[in-house]
């Protein structure tokens, strides 16, 4: 067998079902051994597309994503998503074919230092340098990649390493270790400033839904009955909609989260990892709160604050040791669910313009529980994270550590792949579908059903928006007027597609996307200043949140 | 500024010793000094450097001790012999 053949053969063996990729010089061989193998490729348009298609994929269906890209350009296009699987420890292997040995180190044609080049970004790597090591480092990777906190591992594979033949056996040896239980004196610690705390918050973040922990984690918010604010992937870990959901906290969270953390008294993060996104100024982050920090990395405790009680290890078994009721917190929770009301989203905004909010809140409303929202990067993820109702938090991919644009469009097709039945959203808008547009040929190769909801402000809004606000209204590139039309050209690539302008054809034109059964790309203009509120200005406090109205009132002065 | 040295053991594997020192970069943690020695077995890296950062000497052991191929980080007393050398060397110059 050949090197390459048993590498197919061990992805088959670790239960791969999909490989999303692009062949090349390089990594031949192995797309010669697919040709006789079950597992499904799914030849993207550009090799990002295919580390943020694995990406999505390993995020809806919490599997092990795998993409694949020869040497040289293949392999350096793939960094991007290999880092955007970093940032939000999402488990992956990325396989690249490299040039032979022999040639390795004399810039040889399409070779690039990928091992090199990605050692910032992954969880580790490993360069095949002989065929007796294959075996092992195709079983390393994928027990490393799903393990303890999870994300990318590289494998580069040298061409003549793939032409090898040889006798190959799996390698059986299971070394995938149980993830350690938190320690008795740590769960004795954090009960004790639980049942101390009057005004305890619970801050949600990724880890929950990484580390299955959502029954766990759900038993103990039932339980403890305490508020819970959510981080952008920790969105769902209690339905969005539950009484004790507070909302996302941070720049873009609610008055009513952010408020609760500036004033609990205790701070319970639970898989998450004080982001600058989430806590604003950090020196002035719940700055009367005592920290309770559970997380299965215990480089991330007390990383950016100091944890009062450090709860290290699996996270369902920390969750389950912490699961009491308190007795003293209903003033506390019945505060921050008033709070929730009186800070309701107002969605009659003024105007006939479509209004992203607005939109998103119907699209939510009827898209159905089981629907999976694959988001780029900027306003609208913003709005999604904001109005969109999640159960689980696999239902919402979003950038957020990375905050890829263009990740969208490939991590729908990603999530379709793992569900072909469900109703797969991708809300984009119109700087970051054109990072990875060539990827609407995919949706029509494959047929992949896939709604696109495409908002257009004529700009890169986000941009747009600190300019405004934070840079005097001073505009540097930021303008997007000479757009290409994006429903011809989604029409070009076998999409159909149609435009929403007026507010009163929101309701029918969601109708329209979600009965359609093939793929469907909504081109929704919005108005150009519309802005994502409230928003915490950068190097500011949670505390000094700006709404909309107070810089309207502001202005008029 | 805190100043405090290393004692680690690495897997003799591609790129361990670079994987080190580009946490310790990315982490910034500023290099002072650093030795590297095989193990005698021969599959082992035995690496002592000593590092200075504002940050605490934690934030760069823990992400150190997550490396794949490091089985072993202490915080120790740096080298009386290499220190010796060091000065030794200086001297002579």
């Amino acid at each position: 067998m050949k090197g390459a053949e048993f590498l197919v053969k061990a992805l088959e063996h670790e239960g791969v079902e999909i490989i999303f990729g692009y062949p090349g010089g390089a990594i031949m061989p192995v797309y010669d051994a697919l040709l006789d193998s079950k597992i499904r490729h799914i030849l993207v348009r550009h090799e990002q597309a295919a580390a943020l298609a694995a990406d999505g994929y390993a995020r809806a269906a919490g599997k092990v994503g795998v993409c694949m890209a020869t040497s040289g350009p293949g392999a350096t296009n793939l960094v991007t998503g290999i880092a955007n699987a970093y940032m939000d420890s999402v488990p992956m292997v990325a396989i690249t074919g490299q040039v032979a040995t022999s040639l390795m180190g004399t810039d040889a044609f399409q070779e690039v230092d990928i091992f090199g080049i990605t050692l910032p970004v992954v969880k580790h790597s490993f360069l095949a340098k002989t065929a007796a090591e294959l075996p092992r480092i195709v079983h390393e990777a994928f027990r490393i990649a799903r393990s303890g906190r999870p994300g990318p591992v590289l494998i580069d594979l040298p061409k003549d390493i793939a032409n090898t033949v040889a006798e190959y056996e799996f390698h059986e040896d299971d070394t995938s270790e149980e993830i350690a239980e938190p320690s008795k004196e740590s769960i004795t610690r954090a009960l004790t400033l639980m049942r101390d705390s009057r005004n305890p918050v619970v801050y949600a973040g990724g880890g929950i839904g990484m580390g299955n922990a959502l029954d766990e984690f759900r038993a103990f918010i039932e339980t403890t009955r305490i508020p819970v604010v959510a981080t952008l992937k920790g969105l769902g870990a209690l339905p969005t909609t539950h009484e004790f959901a507070l909302g996302m906290m941070g720049m873009h969270g609610t008055k009513t989260a952010n408020h609760a953390v500036q004033t609990c008294d205790l701070l319970i993060c639970v898989g998450a990892r004080f982001d600058d996104r989430a806590t604003g100024r950090l020196n002035a982050f719940a700055p009367n709160a005592k920290v309770i920090h559970l997380d299965v990395d215990r480089a991330e405790v007390g990383k950016l604050r100091r944890a009062d009680v450090p709860v290290i290890g699996n996270l369902r078994h920390a969750l389950k040791a912490l699961t009491w009721e308190l007795g003293n917190i209903e003033p506390w929770r019945r505060e921050c669910t008033a709070s929730k009301e009186t800070h309701a989203w107002d969605y009659a905004a003024p105007g006939a313009e479509v209004y992203a909010p607005g939109f998103l809140k119907s699209l939510s409303d009827r898209a159905g529980d089981d629907s999976i929202v694959a988001c780029d990067v900027g306003q609208h993820q913003m709005w999604v994270a904001q109005h969109f109702h999640f159960n689980r938090p696999s239902q919402h991919l979003s950038s957020g550590g990375l905050g890829t644009m263009g990740f969208g469009l490939p991590a729908a097709i990603g999530a379709q792949l793992a569900f072909p039945h469900a109703t797969v959203i991708n809300v984009s808008g119109d700087g970051s579908i054109m990072m990875n547009l060539q990827e609407l040929a995919t949706l029509r190769r494959y047929d992949l059903p896939v709604k696109i909801v495409l908002f257009d402000n004529r700009a890169l809004g986000m941009v747009r928006q600190w300019q405004e606000l934070f840079h005097d209204k001073r505009y540097s590139e930021v303008d997007l007027s000479d757009n290409p039309d994006f429903c011809r050209v989604a029409e070009s690539m076998g999409i159909p597609a149609f435009r929403v302008e007026d507010r009163a054809d929101v309701s029918s034109a969601i109708d329209r996307l979600l009965a359609e059964p093939g793929p469907m790309l909504a081109h929704v203009l919005i108005h150009q200043e519309a802005n994502v509120w409230p928003i915490v200005g950068p190097g500011r406090s949670n505390s000094e949140m700006l709404h909309q109205h107070e810089v309207a009132r502001e202005v008029a002065r | 500024m805190n100043k405090f040295t290393l004692q680690l053991r690495v897997k003799q594997s591609e790129g361990a010793l670079v994987r080190i020192l580009g946490v310790t970069r990315r982490r910034r943690f500023d290099l002072l000094h650093l030795t590297a020695d095989t193990s005698e077995d021969g599959h082992f890296l035995d690496v002592q450097m000593t590092v200075q950062a504002d940050r605490a000497e934690n934030t760069l052991v823990r992400q150190i001790e997550k490396l794949e191929d490091v089985s072993q980080v202490e915080v120790v007393e740096p080298d009386e012999a290499a220190a010796e050398r060091r000065a030794a060397r200086s001297t002579a110059r």
